[in-house]
Parts: C-alpha cells; structure tokens; sequence
C-alpha cells in the first residue's frame, strides 16, 4: 500500500465541535419527561454490621416513588466480569455487591436507594431512611489485615484475595554473586481518578419492555451484569454508553448502572442518577496504595544480578479487580530489566478502606516507583550514569522479561527511548538562588497494551458504504475523552479514501452496534483499530476489485485517494468512487462488512509462578524531568518533563501526544500532589479542595518525543499509549529530586513536608 | 415555598422564569433552559466547568442563586458561536487538539476569553495563572495553552 | 451524613433589600429566626452544601447600591459587597497595599474572585483566609452595625475561633477601613500551598515602615497557624527601633515559631508549618524592606509564592 493519506496527521477529532460549542449531549445532560431522580443513601461507618433498616417513613414521603434495599434486589451478589469470554475463576472476578447486606465493608457503601420526583424530595427521602448500625473494629492497614486474628473484612476466612508469584533463577545465589545490594521500602497511596465528569446515567423501559440505559461507562458488557442482577435475560437490557468526560480506570466497574435497573424496574418509570463529587471521591475506586519490599543486587559493572520482591496491595471493601491489578503489578515488578535471577510474590487484601480497582496504569506505576528509585541509587553507588546504566540493562528487541520470561519479537525501544529523553532535557538550567537546587532524574518503563491474553480478548467493527459514497461505521466502543471514535474514522478514512466529513460513527449501543469490547487495558487502538481495519479493508477489497473491472488494471496498482479510484503509476487513470459504488450495488455486491479481531489466546497461568504471554504486546518509553528543589521549605517545582514512546505508528499525532501529555501531568499529580487520604477507613479528602490536582500554573510545559518503530499490534504498526504515557513520571520526579537536594523519597505524594524533614535528618 | 419571578438576558435573548430561592443558576441553566454546556464538576467552586459569564464577568453558576440575576445578562458556552460560525477561541481550541473528553472545554473557553478581554497581549505566565480555577484531568493543559497563545497571537496580527 | 452539593437543599425564605437601612430591619426583625447573610456565596453557599448548615432566611447583600464601593483617598475604605477583583484594579492597592494585593491575587482563581467579597472572607472567620493578615497587618478596622447603632473593631479582634466572630444575630459588617499607610512602607504576603490555587497551608503579611536605616514599626500576622490570625507581637517587638540587620532576622525567624500554634492536618503538618514560619518571616521581611525603599514591585505570580 502507498503512504498514508490520512493517518499519522494530526487532525481534529469527530466530536471536537460538539464539545467546544456545548451541545455534546453527556449522561447527565439527558432528561426524559416524567423522569424520577434516583440518590443512594450510604453507609456513615466503614465496618458495620446493619441491624435493621426501616424505610417505612422515607416511603411516606410524598413524591417518592421507591426505596429499595438488599432484599430488594433479585440477585444481590455477582462477580463482575468485563466481556471476556474465558471463566478464569472465583476470586479472580470482581466480587460486587449491589446494596450492603447485613455488613458495611467500607465507609460510603450503598445501603438503600430512593427514587423521587425531584432531587429534593429524593434527599429528604435519604434522611427519613432509619438505619441500625452496630459499628465494628474493622481493619484498615493490609500489613495487619493478613496478621493471623485479624478482624475479617468479608465472611471468608482470610482477608487475602489474591497470592501472585514469578521467579525466575535463584536469587539467593544472585545475592551471593552481586557486589552492591539495596533494600529498601516504597510506599504509594490512594490515587483519584479525578475525572471531571461525575459518574452519570439514565435509564428507562422502551416499549417491549426492554431496560435502557444510558450512561457514562468504559464497559458497555455490563449490560450482562446488571441483567444478572435482575434476573432478566441478556437481551432485555440495552445499554447505550455516552461519550465520557474522562473515565481513566475509574468507570470500568459498574457505577449508577444498576442503581438505576433496580428504580426503573420497580417504578417502571426513567430515573436519572448522578452523583455527587464527594460521591465521587467516597464511592469509587482508587488506585491501590502498595507495600513493596525490594531488594536488588548488582555486579561493580552495573549489570543486575538479582532482584526480590514483596508487593502488598490494598485492595479496600471489597475485591473488583484487585486480583487483575495485581497481577499486572507482579508482571512488572522487574521492569524493563535483564535480571537472571528474580522471585516476586504479591498479595492483596481486604481492608475496609474505600475499594480500589482500574486507574490508569493498571499496577504498573507502583513497582515503576521501586524499580527505577533502587535504578538511580545503584547508578549513583556504582557510578554509572543514568542513561548507561539502562544501556546496561534493559531489555532489547529479541529478549524477555525477567519476571515471566514473555519473549519480546518486535521492536523494544530499549535503550533508544531513554537515550532521547535525557538528551532532550538540555542544558541544565542555572540556579541564581543559592536555596534553590536544580536536579534531574530518568525512569524507563513498559506498559502493556491489550487485555491479559488469558481472557481471550475479541472486538468487532462493522463498515458500510452508502450508495451516495458516504460511510457509515457501527462499534460498540466507548469513547473516554480520548479520541477511540475518532481513530476508527480515520483508519475508515484512510482505507477508504473519503474525508473525514463524510464518515457517521455510531457507537457504544449494545443493541444496535456490533460489541468491540471495553475501553479499558490501553486496548481500543490495538483491538478494536484492528476489527476497523479489517472491516475497511474488505469493503475496500470489493470496490477495488469492482474498479479493476472498470479500468482494466491490477488490483495491485490501484488505490482510493479523495474518493476517486485512482492508477498508482498513472494518476490520470481514475474512477470515481461513486460510480464503483454504483456499479457495485448493481451488480448486488455488499458494500458491508462486520470484522471480528481476536487478541491471542492463552490459557490461565498458574497464578503463584506465572510463565510464559501474559499480554499481547508492551508500549517502553522513558521520562525525564528537571526540577528545582528549595532547601528551606521543601517546596518542588517542575521545569521540564520529557516523556518519549515507542508509539509504534501515530494514526492521530495530535491525539498522541495530547495522551502523552495528559498522562505525565496525570502522573506528576500522584508523584508530588495527590494523597486521597483516610483516617480509620474515613475519608478525609472527598473535595477538589481538599484532594487537589495540578493546575496548569502548577505543570510544565510537557515535552513529547515519539519514536515511530512501525512494530507495533495495532494498526499501521501502532501500539497503545492511553496508560504507559502515566506510568513512570513518579520515579523521575523522586529520582530528580534525589539528584538536587540528596534526598530520597520514598512514599507518594513527595509533598515538601516529607522533602524538609527528611534535609533535617541527613544534616543530623 | 412560593416561587420568584425573574427577568434576565440569556445568549443576548429575554427570558422569564419563575424560580425558588434555593434554585441555584447552573440547574436553572442546565435543567430549565436546556443549556447543558455549562457542567457541574463540583458543585463548590474548585474546578471551573460552570464558568459563564454574568453582565460580562466570569462567575460560577455553582456558586449562584438564580434569583439574584434578575435583571442582569447571562452567557454561556451555547451564546458564543454566531449561528454557524464558531467564535475565533471555540475555533483556536479545535485547531490545537485542545480538546480531549470535553467536560472541561465550554469552561475554559469561557475563562480563556475573559482573560483576553482584560489582558490582550498574555505572557504563558499570564495565562497559566489566570486559567488557573479552571481544572483539567485530561490534556496536562500543554495544548490548552497554546490555544490560547495562537488566539492572542491571531488577534494581534 | 450525606451532602448534596448539585443543588441547594435547603429551603429557605429570600430577601434582597435594596438599602442598608432596609438590610438593618431585617435583621432586627429576624435576629432570632435564623437568619443569614450571603454576599458573593463563595463561602456561604459551599457551606450550605457541605455542611449541615440550616439558614431559615437568607439575606442578598449585593443589591445594596451603597455597599459596593472603594475609596482610596484617606486609607482605604472598603464596602462589604465589592469583590476582590474590583478592589485590585485600584493602584493604590497593589503600590502602597501591596501585601493586600498580593493576598488577594492569591485567592483561588478569577471567577473567585469576581464573586467573593472581603466582608465575606471576615464573616466566614476562616483560619486560612488569604486577605485577613494582610488587612491585619495594616490595622484594618471593621465597621460593623446594627439598627440601632455602628462600633468600631479592630479586624483583629473580631475573630473568636474557626468560623466564629464577635458579630451579634442583627449585626453587619458594612464597611472595612484601613488606615493610610505611613510613608516609607513597605509589605508582603506569602503563602506555602500544596497547588497553587489551594487553600494556605500557612501564610503571612508583614508591613514594614523605615526610618532611615530603623525598622520604625512593623507588623506580622500568620494565617492558618492557628484557630485564628496570629499576631506575632513579640517579634514585631524585637525588630521595633532596630536596624533590620541580617543577624535581627535570623533571631526574629527563630524566635516566631514560638507564637504561632500550628496544628496537623491534609494538608500539612504542625511540624512543617513551623518551619515554614521561619523561613517565610525571613523572606518577608526582606522583601517589605525591599520595598520601603522604592516604589513598591507586587509579585505578579499566584500563589503569593
């Protein structure tokens, strides 16, 4: 095929006029007449049990037209599970309770839920709801919640969830042979997704009795789900998911979703719920804090000899995808590292803090925040600079990573990626100040694209050319705020060599539009570009071999360029594309197609030593950054972030690098602001002004390199960026401030309290 | 609880309503006159997504009660656009990919514009610091910026 | 528990007087009933969301003509409903208030600030305000009145705890009044935050007035340090008829950490607040110094950094 018409610009995005103008309808920008306004009263304790709950007044109330509670709902209990098509097994789904029952796991747990004629009545309704609580000791720390006695978060009889291991040599023989060893103990907190958008839907009953709803979710399968939970079949529930305001993890699991099925089938009436920011903050998961235990040992020539891990994870209330994320936190626990010798254990366990699940980087940024601080103090040990230190090092094209010996076949940006992001930092900048340090740190890392291959991962896509050569594209793929509906465009687009304003895209309707799976995993571009792809390609393949009809030419030597037919070696031999449409539908050819992509398929692995394909592929990268540090009061600033990819190939530049740059101002939060903080299982930030992110006076300017190896699974060679972009910008921050003021932190946020106390103590 | 009756402006057109003293301007905007592009992101005044303007200053709709703009001239995200031409920052923001999911967007264009009108010729310094209210999961603001930058640096040529 | 912060729940009786006298009977007349007063709602309203604040009545302030007002002719006088970013735009504020000014542009964000009212900022009695030190720190006086009658209280006295002031059911604050800046002052305002637009973590004002190479007088006020603004009287003391010697500040930073009361909490801890405190002092009073020398240059930057 020539080279690209339309992918690799940087073009607008489908839904940027809707959205600059204001009439992009969002969740909560959709009424219905007669719509009831759905509240969920929660739980006051984080560890309770519920001894009676007498709604018998909030009933009364005039205006409400339902309060539901755990013996309301028809199947209370379920495991979540994501579309996949393999059973991978209890306590590796999410466990989701619909309404407490009996037990508050954490503190903002629904208990019961009204519908009312307005918003008002609705609240008052929530007050008039009587709860009997019996309030119980809980456990909030995941060290003490594994202790043999501990208090018991669920009714099993552990509060561990999940036990991971991998290993790889002997690292008892590794520490034996290496010259330096570090140990030490990283810690990372709750992280916010922070999306701006609360989550939001509305739902009602069509006229054969089927449940819509519409609503701002990553994962339109639930549909299965919340059928489940009422005990209706699959296909009288229809979800239509909006475009979202940011979801980054946080509206992978179930939100209003089925708060809304259990109003609507009990009034029979459209209820809309949306929550509110601190029901955002309180009722939503977390990225999980984790406990990590790492101990690294090196030769004097810098090269890793071996490295033990110990990963404690907190997996709050109740599981969700506790057990994936850790998971992906064991894979990475090594980085992008050769390391003969490796042994990674993780657990993860029940506390009755606030869930965790799904933030963007998945378990991946936790064991970056280890890996590559222990990185920068052997480099400074040894001697070796930071970049040579990864030449050393890292993994290349051909190898495998350390942890589960997955084989790398195509292109692994090591040590290109690091190379570029340290060169491009530039000269460092002059301090006038005295006080005022300057210091700059790197960290590599990789992230994978795609979902675990074990949960044998599928997309589709369906394609169709109208007879007046518009086009017409049908997946069932949730649009983030990240441009996915925009990209299966222009892959259209380019494949069928029309513009852009003639493509309609419907998408995210599990009735009407063929399932592409979720948004989640960095996977769209990869699974769901893919299933567009082949979709295209082959209403493309029949119109081409129409034209070699027409123009008596190889189907080789033609293309579609500005819809015409065109001659590659003779651009003045040409048919216009509608005329090949028209002789197509003539002759009854289908100008339709509906693709299926299938990611590969593994089987389960042995969870306590994985082996072998875990993901499909993995997107390296590297950042760097360079920031100030002033010794009196802590207080960090950041100059610069270079964050530079593998992107593989940029089907929409604009759109890559808008990821690249929101991801490293999305990790910059975690690493120096962000601390979603709980005292006793209560939480204390449940505002923006008390759980604050960076401002755009707060950032740098983000810098962005992308390398465009062409070796990616997606399409065009692409490979996914959505996560990896967030993933290591801690670790340079940390390692940046190490390198202006000799200090090292060692829990998130790096808050200038942390940074002052601890100058105070190395002066000591 | 017996209902005020209000006069105002809306988009440059006379409106009526009758409201109650607890009803708050961003669900009189939202719920009442179907303008759903100014957001509730927060309900306290932190993030910035209900930015309109009220007799030509930015404010929070959040933060309002509906009542208190009687007589007075609103504009929000949907008054901007002359029929089908977008204004020249609406346009500055498609150009520069500043938008990702969009939640933010009729806020900050709202705010961006302000700070034209008081400060033509802004330094990235400026404009950092007065798009400061208005927060951003998505872009890290990199693009953000430079829309605005342009939108200056296209009114000065 | 729960909180609503997508609409007001609270229901409540409305009035918008269009006098002061008008204002005044009201209150008089429902000084019993619950009744409170809403400017520019940046507090109020976000408290009525947040917290089980139940108002009866509700007073609008911002139809009262005569409250919206700023005279700069003999010191400062400062009506009750005009907003901070009026109060800005008058050069004297940002030349010879410049610890005020500063202050203010520190306040979260524009459309703050063309909401929020400085009478408000006093009523609401938070211990992280940004303009109370700075006003304290000019000997800002507060009008307060009732039906019957007016009194005078020092800004500084005015404050009994988070959230609480010395204002009586029927009484309002109608006017803030600071006195003219003597000749050769100089000041500053300082605030650690965790982002920029955050509330303080600790911040600080210092007015300076020279007289040759002397610290005639000086004045330092901390927020967010303690229940309520601090005055830090026994440092002024110290730098008071004293040449402002590298040696004086460092002994001033040392000795303040000892008159503020600094607590932990999200956002910071009392440890690091009272670390802060010295370090600030120091670059405050250098900077007001600075500044009593020449024409005062305001720290454009947010945050008051």
């Amino acid at each position: 095929m020539s080279k690209h018409k339309i992918v690799g610009k940087p073009i607008p995005r489908y839904d940027a006029r809707a959205k600059v103008t204001g009439s992009l309808k969002y969740a909560d920008d959709f009424i219905l007449p007669g719509m009831l306004y759905g509240k969920v009263l929660r739980s006051i304790y984080p560890a309770a049990k519920i001894l009676s709950i007498d709604t018998t007044e909030a009933k009364r109330l005039e205006g409400v037209k339902a309060v539901l509670t755990a013996k309301d709902v028809p199947n209370n209990e379920t495991v979540t599970r994501f579309g996949q098509s393999t059973e991978v097994g209890k306590g590796f789904e999410g466990l989701y309770r619909v309404l407490a029952d009996k037990k508050v796991r954490f503190m903002g747990e629904a208990v019961a839920l009204v519908a009312a004629e307005t918003e008002e009545i609705a609240e008052q309704a929530l007050d008039l709801i009587k709860v009997n609580y019996e309030p119980l000791p809980g456990v909030f720390d995941p060290e003490e919640a594994m202790k043999p006695g501990a208090y018991l978060v669920g009714e099993s009889g552990s509060n561990i969830i999940g036990e991971f291991g991998c290993s790889q040599g002997d690292v008892e023989k590794g520490f034996a042979e290496s010259d330096v060893i570090i140990e030490d103990t990283y810690r990372v907190t709750f992280q916010d997704h922070a999306f701006m958008e609360p989550e939001s839907g509305i739902s009602w009953i069509d006229d054969y009795g089927v449940l819509n709803i519409r609503v701002s979710s990553q994962v339109i399968e639930h549909f299965r789900d919340v059928a489940d939970v009422l005990g209706i079949p699959h296909n009288k529930v229809r979800y239509i998911g909006t475009i979202m305001g940011g979801g980054f993890g946080g509206k992978e699991d179930i939100t209003v979703e089925s708060y809304l099925a259990l109003l609507t089938w009990y009034t029979k009436k459209p209820v809309r719920l949306v929550y509110n920011r601190d029901e955002t903050f309180m009722c939503h998961s977390k990225r999980h804090p984790f406990v990590m235990k790492y101990k690294v040992g090196a030769k004097k020539d810098g090269k890793l000899v071996a490295l033990e891990a110990e990963l404690i994870g907190d997996s709050g209330g109740y599981p969700y995808l506790s057990a994936w994320v850790t998971l992906y936190a064991t894979v990475n626990a090594a980085g992008p590292y050769v390391v003969p010798n490796v042994k990674v254990k993780a657990d993860v366990v029940l506390t009755n803090n606030t869930f965790t699940s799904a933030n963007r980087g998945f378990g991946a940024p936790q064991p970056n925040v280890a890996y590559e601080s222990i990185m920068d103090e052997l480099s400074r040990k040894l001697n070796i600079d930071p970049v040579e230190m990864r030449r050393i090092n890292c993994i290349t094209t051909g190898g495998a990573l350390s942890t589960t010996g997955q084989v790398f076949n195509t292109y692994v940006a090591f040590p290109e990626a690091a190379e570029k992001a340290w060169e491009a930092l530039g000269e460092p900048s002059d301090s006038e100040d005295e006080n005022i340090k300057v210091g700059r740190g790197l960290a590599v890392g990789l992230m994978s694209y795609g979902r675990m291959t074990f949960l044998h991962d599928t997309s589709r896509c369906y394609v169709k050319l109208e007879s007046d050569g518009s086009v017409l594209i049908r997946s069932g793929i949730p649009d983030l705020g990240a441009g996915q509906i925009s990209l299966l465009c222009q892959i259209v687009a380019e494949e069928l060599g029309v513009p852009m304003s003639k493509i309609r895209i419907y998408h995210s309707d599990t009735a009407l539009t063929p399932l592409a799976g979720t948004t989640t995993a960095t996977r769209q571009c990869y699974m769901s570009g893919n299933a567009t792809l082949k979709a295209a390609r082959e209403v493309r393949s029949r119109i081409l071999k129409k034209a070699v009809e027409i123009l008596n030419v190889n189907e080789g030597n033609l293309d579609i360029v500005d819809e015409n037919v065109v001659v590659t070696y003779d651009p003045s031999q040409y048919v216009s594309l509608n005329k090949v449409v028209k002789a197509c539908d003539t002759a009854g050819i289908e100008l339709f197609c509906e693709a299926q992509f299938n990611a590969p398929f593994t089987p389960v692995p042995d969870l306590s030593n994985i082996r072998g394909t875990t993901h499909p592929d993995f997107t390296f990268g590297a950042q760097s950054a360079e920031v100030t540090v002033d010794i009196e009061t802590g207080q960090v600033k950041v100059n610069k972030i270079v964050t530079c990819y593998d992107v593989g190939k940029a089907i929409n530049k604009a759109a890559v690098e808008g990821q690249m740059e929101g991801g490293s101002i999305y990790g910059m939060g975690y690493a120096l602001y962000e601390d979603y903080q709980l005292e006793k299982g209560v939480p204390k930030t449940l505002s923006f002004a008390e759980y604050r992110i960076p401002s755009s006076l707060d950032v740098p300017e983000v810098e962005t390199i992308l390398i465009e190896s062409g070796g990616g699974l997606g399409p065009y060679g692409a490979k996914g960026i959505g996560e990896p972009a967030c993933s290591i910008i801690a670790p340079a921050l940390i390692n940046a401030v190490y390198d202006a003021v000799g200090v090292r932190i060692k829990s998130l946020p790096i808050t200038p309290d942390k940074i002052l106390k601890a100058l105070k103590e190395k002066s000591l | 609880m017996k209902k005020i009756p209000i006069k105002f402006t809306i988009n440059g057109q006379q409106r009526e309503a009758l409201v109650q003293p607890n009803d708050l301007l961003i669900n009189l905007l939202r719920d009442e006159l179907y303008l759903t592009g100014t957001k509730y992101g927060c309900g306290i005044g932190e993030c910035g997504a209900c930015t309109v303007f009220l007799d030509d200053e930015l404010v929070l709709a959040c933060l309002i009660l509906a009542v208190t703009v009687d007589g007075k001239e609103i504009t929000t995200i949907e008054g901007l656009a002359r029929g089908k031409e977008l204004h020249p920052m609406q346009i500055s923001f498609l150009k520069n990919a500043a938008v990702q999911c969009g939640f933010c967007t009729p806020g900050m264009i709202m705010t961006a514009i302000s700070l034209m009108k008081e400060n033509p010729d802004p330094s990235e310094e400026e404009i950092r610091e007065y798009m400061r209210g208005n927060i951003c999961r998505c872009t890290g603001y990199t693009q953000i910026i430079k829309a605005i930058k342009e939108y200056a640096h296209s009114m000065k040529g | 528990m729960h909180t609503n912060t997508r609409i007001l729940a609270n229901k409540f009786e409305y009035f918008a007087p269009k006098s002061l006298a008008e204002a005044l009977n009201l209150l008089e007349q429902y000084q019993e009933k619950n009744i409170k007063v809403l400017a520019g709602g940046t507090d109020l309203l976000v408290k009525m969301k947040t917290v089980d604040l139940n108002v009866d009545y509700l007073m609008y302030l911002k139809d009262i003509a005569e409250l919206n007002f700023i005279n700069t002719s003999n010191g400062l006088s400062i009506g009750a409903t005009i907003p901070f970013s009026h109060i800005v735009k008058e050069d004297r504020i940002k030349t010879e208030y410049t610890a005020l000014y500063e202050a203010i542009q520190a306040i979260a964000a524009p459309a703050i600030r063309n909401m929020g009212t400085i009478a408000g900022n006093i009523g609401n009695a938070s211990p992280a305000a940004d303009t109370v030190p700075a006003l304290v720190a000019f000997d800002a006086q507060v009008l307060i009145e009732n039906k019957q009658s007016k009194r005078t209280v020092l800004l500084k006295d005015i404050f009994l705890g988070p959230g609480k002031t010395l204002l009586r059911p029927d009484e309002l604050i109608t006017r803030i009044e600071v006195p003219q800046v003597k000749p050769n002052t100089g000041s500053a305002f300082i605030k650690k935050s965790r982002v920029k637009a955050d509330l303080a973590k600790i911040n600080l004002a210092v007015a300076v007035q020279r007289n040759g190479q002397n610290c005639e007088d000086c004045k330092i006020v901390f927020g967010s340090v303690a229940a309520t603004v601090v005055r830090a009287e026994n440092t002024e003391k110290l730098l008071k008829g004293k040449a402002l010697t590298e040696e004086l500040i460092s002994q001033a930073a040392q000795g303040v950490a000892d008159e503020i009361k600094p607590i932990d909490d999200i956002r910071s801890t009392a440890e690091y607040r009272i670390a802060m405190s010295r370090e600030m002092l120091r670059d405050a009073l250098n900077l007001a110094w600075a500044r009593t020398y020449s024409e005062a240059k305001p720290n454009l930057k947010g945050g008051g950094e």
